[in-house]
């Protein structure tokens, strides 16, 4: 058994920092037992996360800080991500994969966060920003359960 | 992320490696490709072989050079993604995008 291990890192807007997080998550997923693709895949969502956070959430105003905290046991894994801005609404982005939108040069990050977590869930935090939540399971998470990760796997809130 | 040129008769072929990622890679492959297609090159071939993963504006970056070159009247292929890569051009659906190859000597002679 694992046991249970947290991280919390606090970042400027800056893109430069998005790889510290994604190394940060990556390890603790190894830690917390995933294996390397599973690993990858988790940062990967933490990754996009992030990157949503600082460019669409605090609109890259360095001045506006992201905090990221990353906590695994033997069961799960769960990354929380704060931002400090207007926020956007995950349910107007149009879906990157619909032919019209294949040729769109951005607008994959949600698909990928969605493709490799088995929850995500989205609040709008007053005086502070959009907290959105991430889980991904060591074994027979939802999607191990069957329902493939499809958009009804995940729980969306908005709190005002 | 690195990327180096090899030109073969007509075609150019870009041999990249490492990640494809904001503010690094996505910034090698669009001034590479740039380059190629301002000195007048634009049939490209992107050797994914070594390519680890890419995020979302890598992807986004692929799918720009795609547009810029075909304005040039060229095309963008892709020769061996990897597995993670082939994973993410799957989920996205931008295997319907591009032209994919296992084979660079099949790869030229498609052009």
């Amino acid at each position: 058994m694992v046991p249970p291990t947290s991280i919390s890192l606090v970042i400027p807007s800056e893109i430069r920092l998005v790889d510290v997080v994604h190394t940060a998550a990556e390890r603790v997923a190894e830690i917390a037992g995933f294996d390397e693709d599973g690993a990858l895949n988790v940062a990967l969502a933490v990754r996009e996360t992030v990157i949503n956070a600082i460019t669409h959430g605090n609109g890259r105003d360095p001045d506006l800080r992201v905090e990221v905290e990353v906590e695994a046991d033997d069961r799960r894994l769960r990354a929380t991500v704060v931002d400090q801005g207007a926020g956007f609404r995950p349910e107007d982005t149009p879906d990157p994969t619909a032919s019209e939108n294949l040729l769109r040069s951005s607008g994959r990050g949600l698909l990928l966060v969605r493709a490799f977590v088995d929850e995500v869930r989205f609040r709008r935090v007053d005086g502070r920003g959009m907290e959105v939540t991430l889980v991904k399971y060591l074994t027979d998470g939802p999607k191990a359960a069957g329902n493939g990760g499809r958009p009804d796997a995940e729980e969306r809130r908005t709190e005002r | 992320m690195k990327a180096s040129v090899r030109n073969i008769g007509h075609v150019s072929v870009v041999d990249l490696s490492g990640k494809i990622t904001i503010g690094e890679g996505d910034v090698v492959l669009r001034n590479t490709v740039q380059g190629l297609l301002d000195s007048g090159r634009s049939n490209i071939l992107l050797n994914l072989e070594k390519v680890t993963y890419m995020d979302s504006a890598g992807l986004g970056e692929l799918v720009a050079c795609y547009k810029r070159t075909k304005e040039k009247k060229g095309n963008v292929k892709l020769l061996n993604p990897s597995g993670k890569v082939y994973d993410l051009l799957s989920l996205t659906k931008l295997e319907e995008v591009f032209e994919t190859y296992k084979d660079e000597k099949e790869a030229l002679v498609s052009y």
